[in-house]
């Protein structure tokens, strides 16, 4: 990456001579030079081998957009080496060659066009269907850019930034920096982005054309205060909400601008030629900035083909850096510009270029094909035939543009809320005008943020409407009408330099039927590969449309989509899991100190067990043991309403709770459906305090308040409690033994029974006790504040050592409650379970007045059944897994939903849903595990203490 | 999805802090209403191309359910509200 900061010098890094190997050969980069100049400074011309054909391939844009230049830098692949600053000791290699650069095995490839037709993945490789594991394994091999590379690759620190702006501004060439700082001195907050390591766009390298006032104007944007400045940094997708996209190496920006401006210019054109992928061959602006930000020559000759004045001006730019330019091939009739001394062949085109790894000679011959050719002997073949408008971004934008045939440009019909756009992009390609457009639009952005009744402001943009309206009538230049192809009906002329379409491939498609450009581009990958079509896009539309006879209007343009340009996965992942939300109990640490092996319930980690299971287990059901429920959810209601309130959420009855007493509760929706289940506490006449699942316990918060906010006529108030509360349940024989030690209430079965909740002291701390058990044992669940969490626990744990207490974990709990046959809502019911099917159905009471799910669980009452959520018993100690198949009469009819081994039948327990008529006690049921078959039996009642005495105890 | 909402609590925030509750208007039914009636509320969403009424909630932060127009083929927020309830008759006194 170039130097972040600087933004107006002439390119990239750093300050002293520097070395680094290129495949192993060590080269020199001056001061400033990218690692590609100073290869080139080397004679180091092939950089890479093509995808299909391995072709050898060099420097073509300069400008880190073709494939070209595709390298591995220090392990990292695929980085683009013209834009990258060359620093000592970097170890450069090529990609897709083997065994060497030099040498290429795969070069077969290239003399086996024949066998590689377009489409090949489909026609070459779907029979026979044995041998697709050998295709693929080949494939693999060959097919891709670049490796990965495990131990190296990745390395570094992939962030993310957030930027909030007024206005965000894409592209650093005039007119970009004109629209930057026309908004900023308005008092806008700008941000000004650009893919390069240097502001100025392509007048960085054309000095021509530079306006003898553009150095105050960098340094006016440079020095601004409210100008943010983004460079070698990639706006790779303009998002709704005017939410741009954008990485800068390893960082990924997301900025959220009120308005942004797209001054993203345009992509110079390629000509598409016999051989035309040759190392040689290069564009205009891509010698351009080999010339003037690298400070290397063209040794040997060359020939510029081009169609307007930029061909003779990079013409003149090479004589004077003494490149003996052999010919100008003018496509026009008439020479778009002053060539000097140099030879104009004027109405015709390059044919062919000679060579094998390198260019030799330029055939030169009528832009139509026919009549007789010349061959001009040269090193270099430069290519200069307009600019492709950079238009992926306002597509994306939503805007709405069309094919402006005249000039051969789309023009904008419709400019997307809060998009703008200025310069070579919309076709301003002349500098002042583009200036003048560029501050037009920063004003007009500027208004937009500030609104129009601002009539200072909208008197300045009037001005500045006027100004360009001046300068549009009197700059204006004629759109370079395309030229893409060269008319000669040789076969290697490519299209797609990424993916080797050569023009014969997309001729045969579209005569295969892939007539339509969005077909055509996914059957030949043309603009798949890393330009995203910045360099084929324009020459297959109009190839596209010439082989249809249709205009290019017609033809249309696939759809725009970010990523703009490759990014690196990397920028996208961050740093993992960073950023992602975990929760810790109140006595978390301690449960790390314990060993206590965690699982992720939501997003809070909870322990499954302290690495013995079994013992917990056993703890509880013959002594005490403590669990940690504070992931439950916790709400407290408090006003006049809570109770009708309550009664409309549940299907069973809250009005007439007694304060002082607690009710399970299974909430449904309309559909009846089963959506979670908890306990609802009743403090005091008008406070209700109730917990949900820790799964489920934002929802239930959200269902709440999108009752109460249609509900406002109902006094309800409504807090969320969860993690105000640490929760812990206390459970066993002897758990009243440990409670009594340290609280001040008196908890016997006659003052606290089992259903009851009471508030008192616990270890000195306020606590509501609730008189539960879902564990199927004496319990008490005792929440007090999550500061005191901590100490309560440990008061437990000490006041519970004399009857040798265990803290137990999920699993333990998991074997308890399954004992008793209570379901967990989402675990053992889906969302296709009512409550009367789940095996509650005591709990809908559909004699009440109406209540969420009323009208759907009226009907389930009154329709038989179709299937049955019912406990099932299984001799042995094979447990079957979670979901295996409940086969009744040869066909699938249910399936488990918990199974554990149980100590006190003996035997596997579990819950399932089987069909209605394999539901009664006693009925038998088959169970495939493994792809045997088990017989179990149903059992309605509890597999443990049916009668309940150890829980009313 | 990128699109910025106006929570009335809150002010303007991204989409990822916000739930979406489905297009508002369907009322629900009581319960005297017929199968049609009630299957309809239950099971068929409009699935509207267009502007639509909808409610969100600002699960991230201050929990409000509240009402937003959206234009669901641009993503275009038009405006957001709080939920006010429809005037109804006045009810006798006592
Ligand atoms: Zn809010």
């Amino acid at each position: 990456m170039g130097s972040e900061n600087g933004v107006a010098d002439g390119g990239h890094g750093h300050a002293a001579p520097c070395r680094f190997t290129f495949d192993g050969e060590t080269f020199e980069a001056r001061p400033g030079q990218s690692i590609a100049g100073a290869l080139h400074a080397g004679g180091q011309y092939v950089l890479s081998r093509s995808f299909k054909y391995h072709r050898p391939r060099g420097l073509f844009c300069v400008s880190g957009r073709c494939p070209n230049c595709l390298c591995t830098v220090n392990g990292e692949p695929n980085v683009r080496i013209c834009t990258r600053a060359a620093e000592p000791g970097q170890d450069v290699r090529s990609q897709n060659a083997w065994p060497s650069l030099d040498v290429d095995a795969l070069n077969v490839f290239d003399k086996l066009h024949r066998m590689m037709p377009v489409g090949f993945y489909y026609k070459r490789m779907y029979k026979p269907r044995k041998l697709w594991p050998l295709y693929e394994k080949v494939i693999r091999n060959i097919a891709g850019l670049g490796k990965v590379d495990f131990d190296h690759g990745g390395e570094g620190t992939y962030d993310k930034l957030n930027l909030f702006v007024d206005v965000a501004v894409v592209g650093g060439g005039v007119a970009g920096l004109q629209s930057a700082l026309a908004a900023a001195e308005e008092q806008l907050d700008v941000l000004l982005v650009d893919d390069q390591p240097a502001l100025g766009g392509h007048l960085r390298h054309d000095p021509d054309l530079l306006p003898a006032d553009f150095s105050e104007l960098l340094r006016r944007v440079v020095a601004h205060p409210r100008i943010q400045i983004v460079m070698s940094a990639t706006a790779f997708g303009l998002y709704e909400g005017n939410y741009l996209g954008i990485q800068q190496g390893k960082r990924l920006i997301r900025a959220r601008a009120h308005q942004v401006i797209l001054a993203t210019g345009g992509w110079e054109r390629p000509l598409v030629f016999e051989n035309n992928d040759l190392p040689g061959v290069l564009l205009a602006s891509g010698a351009q900035r080999l010339l003037h930000l690298d400070g290397c020559r063209f040794e040997g000759r060359a020939v510029v083909v081009t169609n307007n004045a930029q061909g003779y001006r990079i013409a003149a730019q090479l004589e004077r850096a003494g490149t003996k330019v052999a010919a100008i091939v003018e496509l026009n009739e008439l020479a778009a510009g002053d060539p000097g001394k140099i030879p104009v062949h004027a109405g015709k085109t390059i044919l062919t270029a000679r060579g094998g790894r390198h260019v030799r000679a330029a055939v030169v011959g009528n832009v139509n094909g026919g009549g007789k050719s010349d061959t001009i002997r040269c090193r270099w073949i430069i290519q200069a035939l307009g600019f492709t408008p950079a238009t992926s971004l306002l597509y994306q934008s939503g805007s709405k543009l069309r094919h402006d045939a005249e000039r051969d440009h789309p023009a904008v019909t419709q400019f997307a809320k809060g998009v703008h756009a200025c310069g070579a992009v919309l076709g301003t390609h002349d500098v002042v005008a583009a200036g003048a457009e560029g501050k037009h639009v920063g004003l007009t952005a500027a208004l937009a943020v500030r609104g129009e009744a601002d009539t200072a402001l909208r008197a300045r943009r009037d001005a500045a409407a006027a100004e360009l309206a001046r300068l549009v009538e009197t700059k204006s230049q004629p759109g370079v009408v395309g030229h893409y192809v060269s008319g000669s009906t040789a076969k290697k002329k490519f299209v797609c330099l990424c993916e080797d379409v050569t023009e014969k491939d997309i001729y045969d498609a579209i005569d295969e039927g892939y007539a339509n450009v969005e077909t055509l581009k996914r059957y030949s990958t043309i603009s798949m590969g890393p330009c995203q079509g910045k360099m084929c896009q324009a020459a297959a539309i109009g190839l596209c449309a010439a082989r249809n006879g249709k205009s290019i209007e017609e033809t249309g343009t696939t759809t725009s989509r970010p990523p703009e340009q490759p990014l690196p996965l990397g920028v996208l992942a961050g740093r993992g899991l960073h950023f992602s939300l975990v929760r810790r109990t109140a006595v978390h640490h301690w449960h790390e100190q314990q060993g206590a092996k965690f699982l992720d319930a939501g997003t809070w980690k909870r322990p499954e067990s302290y690495g013995d299971p079994a013992s917990e287990y056993e703890a509880v059901r013959h002594r005490v043991g403590l669990i940690d429920v504070s992931t439950l959810g916790k709400i407290e209601l408090r006003g006049r309403d809570v109770g009708k309130f309550l009664e409309f959420i549940y299907p069973n009855r809250f009005e007439k709770l007694k304060p002082g007493r607690v009710r399970y509760g299974v909430i449904c929706d309309d559909a009846g459906i089963v959506l979670d289940d908890g306990i609802i506490a009743r403090l005091e006449p008008e406070r209700f305090f109730l917990t949900t699942t820790t799964g489920n316990a934002d929802a239930i918060d959200s269902w709440f308040r999108s009752w109460l906010v249609v509900k406002p006529e109902w006094d309800v108030r409504m807090t969320n409690m969860s993690t105000c509360y640490a929760g812990m349940n206390i459970a066993g024989p002897r758990s009243r033994d440990v409670l009594s030690k340290i609280c001040d209430a008196n908890i016997s079965a006659h003052m606290l029974p089992y259903g009851g909740v009471a508030e008192f002291d616990v270890a000195g701390v306020r606590a509501v006790v609730l008189r539960i058990g879902f564990v199927g044992e004496l319990g008490f669940e005792i929440h007090v504040p999550t500061q005191f969490g901590q100490h309560v626990w440990d008061a437990l744990l000490a006041a519970g050592k004399e009857f040798d207490i265990e803290p137990f974990g999920v699993e333990a709990q998991r074997r308890l409650r399954l004992e008793k046959k209570h379901f967990l809502p989402g675990v053992d019911t889906d969302a296709l379970s009512n409550p009367i099917e789940a095996d509650v159905p005591w709990i809908v009471k559909l004699d009440k007045p109406d209540f969420i799910g009323k009208w759907s669980l009226t009907r389930a009452a009154n329709r038989p059944a179709r299937n049955r959520l019912v406990g099932f018993r299984l001799d042995g100690t094979t447990v079957p897994d979670e979901a295996s198949l409940v086969i009744s009469d040869g066909r699938l009819g249910g399936r488990v939903t918990s199974a554990r081994y149980s100590p006190v039948t003996g035997g596997v327990i579990g819950l399932a849903w089987v069909p209605a008529e394999q539901s009664a006690n006693g009925d038998r049921i088959e169970i495939q595990m493994n792809g045997r078959r088990m017989t179990a039996v149903v059992q309605h009642a509890p597999f443990y203490d049916p009668e309940e005495a150890r829980l009313n105890g | 999805m990128s699109f910025q909402i106006d929570c009335p609590n809150c002010g303007t925030r991204g989409v990822w802090e916000f739930h979406y509750g489905g297009a508002a208007g369907k009322s629900r039914p009581p319960l005297s209403a017929d199968a049609a009636e009630w299957t309809d509320y239950i099971y068929n969403k409009e699935n509207l191309r267009g502007v639509q009424t909808e409610w969100w909630t600002h699960r991230s932060a201050c929990k409000l359910w509240f009402l937003v127009e959206r234009n669901t083929a641009t993503n275009e927020v038009l405006s957001s509200r709080r939920y006010s309830v429809p005037p109804r008759q006045e009810e006798p006194a006592g």
